[in-house]
């Protein structure tokens, strides 16, 4: 080939390597401003008034949509689960909504639910705030950007997502009832649903879905700071900015999510 | 004027992206208390120079004293324990737009320091009355006018009254009757709290209006500096252009 080198175009090997290249890099500096934020956790939790701030816009303003999202997830599970086992016995619907809901559903739902509702926005407003020197505005008054707008969202996230999840769960639960209740393809009580749900879902469930949700969180806040911190180029930045931190937000919850229950069920 | 300002000095700091050198060694001797306007074409590092002097960027060559302190070593200082405060007045104004003016105006105070609420607030009041910006104290800067939200970029630099005013561009986007007020608003700031301030601009008028001195930069490099009221003798080819160009004379 006699193209000079710096008009050739790169391989398959270098373009991949820039890609993971790249995914390292942003999962470093995530990690990095994780560190960062909790070491200013004090400072943040006696920031009351922007931490009630950031409380209510994570979670009581995502209240509605989660009950939405939640009761037709947990009534399309009973419509699901009841077609399939209507040949064999429907007592197992209540176990299944039970644990579905508490371990799997209620977290990862309300983690991307976060992610997009709440994880865009804090990309688009830090974005915006990056691209239109606000961020320097606040360096310049020795005020740390990251204790000022990082750690109130990531104290929030990791407090209000689970209590989410307790919330999504039981309004889950309860559209899986009103479905047993009024669905006559459904041969069970809705007495039955829920004490064969309480044999088999145990406290240890509600508490790993708990958890699961406080990670989740705090993904949800982190890789939406760490995009809208280093976005530069005005609105086309701005917008890279958000697209990336909800895909990558969603990527983290799963990959989080497998290595817990992996975790999980490897302890004794 | 009183003696609050700081001496500012350049010497020969230099800043590169990648293959392109901004700054070429800028050398400059602001004095305390003076009004230095800095001017030059787009794309010459004129923002970029202010952004090495507060400090959001750090020069990759060369040296930056400010009152007589190491810019490193006055940065790694506490908020708290600073001998003096540098503030800036960005070109967009750069206020926060979740915050109302008056919060706008009072947040270096309330993060730092032991200020009390009604002191605060009484900062605010004058650092308000002294741009005009009185009554828009609950307005959000997507409320204000462009002119409002310079003044009220100015009322938070007044806030935390500080011995060195940086401005980036104050009068850009604005029409001239607004310029004439933001300039005369930065004049009486030189006249009363005798601030050492440095202001980039394109707009020669204005530099030559209120500025001691204007320092023409050019290829990374201050050209020319020279007194303001001896900038129509220059015979400096770009300030003799840009004196033209603003209908101030210069040669064609």
């Amino acid at each position: 080939m006699t193209a000079e080198a710096g008009t050739l175009r790169p391989g398959v090997t270098a373009r991949t390597g820039a890609v993971i290249l790249s995914i390292l890099q942003r999962t470093g500096e995530g990690v990095q401003l994780l560190v960062v934020a909790c070491g200013q956790v004090r400072f943040g939790a006696t920031d009351r008034e922007r931490l009630v701030a950031q409380l209510a816009r994570i979670g009581s303003d995502t209240l509605p949509i989660a009950a939405t999202l939640s009761l037709f997830v947990g009534m399309v599970l009973v419509v699901q689960s009841a077609d399939q086992l209507r040949n064999v016995s429907q007592t197992v619907l209540g176990p299944i909504v039970g644990i579905a809901m508490t371990k799997e559903m209620g977290p990862v739902m309300m983690g991307f639910l976060l992610a997009g509702r709440v994880g865009s926005s804090i990309a688009a407003e830090l974005g915006s705030m990056a691209v239109y020197d606000e961020i320097s505005a606040l360096r310049t008054m020795d005020i740390d950007p990251v204790r000022f707008l990082v750690t109130p969202r990531v104290i929030a996230s990791a407090v209000a997502l689970p209590i989410l999840v307790l919330y999504a769960d039981f309004i889950g639960i309860l559209g899986g009832a009103a479905v047993v209740a009024i669905d006559p393809a459904i041969h069970l009580s809705v007495s039955e649903y829920f004490a064969r749900m309480f044999e088999w879902v145990k406290l240890s469930d509600l508490f790993v879905g708990m958890v699961k949700g406080a990670v989740f969180g705090v993904v949800a806040a982190v890789v939406p700071c760490t995009f809208g911190l280093r976005t530069r180029g005005g609105a086309e930045g701005i917008a890279a900015s958000t697209t990336a931190a909800v895909v990558w937000s969603f990527v983290w919850i799963l990959v989080l999510d497998f290595l817990i229950v992996r975790l999980s069920f490897a302890l004794p | 004027m009183s003696d609050r300002g700081v001496a500012v000095v350049l010497d020969g700091v230099r800043r590169c992206y990648g293959d392109h050198e901004v700054l070429a060694g800028v050398d400059l001797a602001v004095r305390p208390g003076e009004l230095v306007a800095i001017v030059g074409q787009s794309g010459q590092g004129k923002s970029v120079l202010l952004r090495q002097i507060v400090g959001l960027e750090r020069p990759d060559a060369g040296r930056i004293v400010v009152g007589g302190l190491p810019l490193e070593r006055y940065l790694a200082l506490a908020a708290d324990d600073k001998p003096f405060r540098i503030a800036m007045v960005f070109q967009g104004a750069a206020l926060l737009a979740s915050l109302t003016v008056a919060d706008n105006v009072a947040l270096r105070l309330r993060e730092h320091g032991q200020m009390a609420p009604a002191e605060i607030a009484d900062r605010v009041r004058r650092a308000l009355d002294q741009v005009e910006l009185s009554g828009a104290e609950q307005k959000l800067p997507g409320d204000l006018s462009g002119g409002m939200r310079k003044r009220a970029a100015i009322a938070r630099a007044l806030a935390i009254d500080p011995e060195l005013i940086l401005y980036d561009e104050p009068t850009a986007d604005l029409d001239p009757l607004l310029t004439e007020q933001i300039g005369e608003l930065i004049a009486r700031i030189r006249s009363g709290r005798g601030s050492t301030q440095v202001i980039v601009t394109h707009n020669l008028a204005l530099a030559r209006s209120i500025a001691d001195r204007v320092a023409v930069l050019d290829g990374g490099r201050i050209v020319e500096c020279l007194p303001a009221a001896e900038l129509a003798a220059s015979h400096h080819p770009l300030t003799r252009e840009f004196l033209r160009a603003a209908g101030l004379g210069g040669s064609p």
